[in-house]
């Protein structure tokens, strides 16, 4: 224990102010090597608003906290993965009874936010089990949905300042 | 589209992704892309190699 994790030092003379630690960082958003290396930055923004607009549209999250070139670059990565499973006529996982893997596939899926909701219910897209992409284009809406999971982790770690 | 094709641009995307999810500085960013994009696709064809001698067996039905 000592300064370099956040603690007064054990050697400070009995009586005197222990110095303070060199990181203003929180003691919750420092932990680990990683983040030790990387110091925070300033909280911004609201994080449940930026998780909310991350989970709607992939990449939105950032642009809300001023991350534009990550945003951006988000929001085509994950939608291009998702319009290329569209296009492979891949599944778009939902409940099934008698399939439990079903009710794990389903969350990724709609990671997607908005975009789930639109190709299922407001497009009616299914998927094609016969068509030749099928497979593919299945891992490739899943991932579509589970990259955007991570982005709304990452949207709510930058809003409150534990990521630059 | 081919399987190959299927393969490298999902690695690509897959790729990018993480290169500048988990990464900040450029130089960091260009070294995770091309581990993790030869990574899967070197995997990728390597896992195939292996699986090639496998008998394929009959089609699987569809639900």
């Amino acid at each position: 224990m000592g300064a370099a994790d956040g603690s007064p030092p054990a050697s400070a003379p009995a009586g005197q102010q222990a110095p303070p630690p060199p990181s203003a960082a929180p003691r919750s958003a420092a932990s680990g090597a990683d983040a030790e290396a990387a110091p925070a930055s300033a909280p911004r923004g609201h994080p449940w608003l930026a998780a909310l607009l991350a989970w709607l549209v992939p990449g939105l999250g950032h642009l809300y906290l001023g991350r534009w070139l990550r945003g951006l670059a988000f929001c085509a990565l994950v939608s291009t993965a998702a319009l290329v499973g569209v296009t492979l006529d891949g599944k778009l996982w939902r409940p099934e009874s008698g399939k439990p893997l079903s009710y794990l596939a389903t969350p990724g899926a709609m990671g997607l936010g908005a975009g789930y909701f639109v190709l299922r219910t407001g497009l009616g897209y299914r998927g094609d089990v016969t068509a030749a992409g099928y497979e593919y284009g299945s891992a490739f809406l899943l991932t579509a949905g589970l990259m955007n999971v991570l982005l709304v982790l990452d949207a709510l770690d930058v809003s409150r300042g534990r990521k630059r | 589209m081919s399987h190959f094709v299927l393969m490298v641009l999902y690695a690509f995307l897959v790729s990018v992704f993480f290169a500048l999810l988990w990464r900040s500085e450029r130089p960091d960013r260009v070294r995770l892309f091309l581990q993790m994009f030869l990574g899967l696709v070197v995997g990728g064809l390597a896992v195939a190699w292996l699986m090639f001698p496998f008998p394929s067996g009959p089609p699987a039905p569809i639900p």
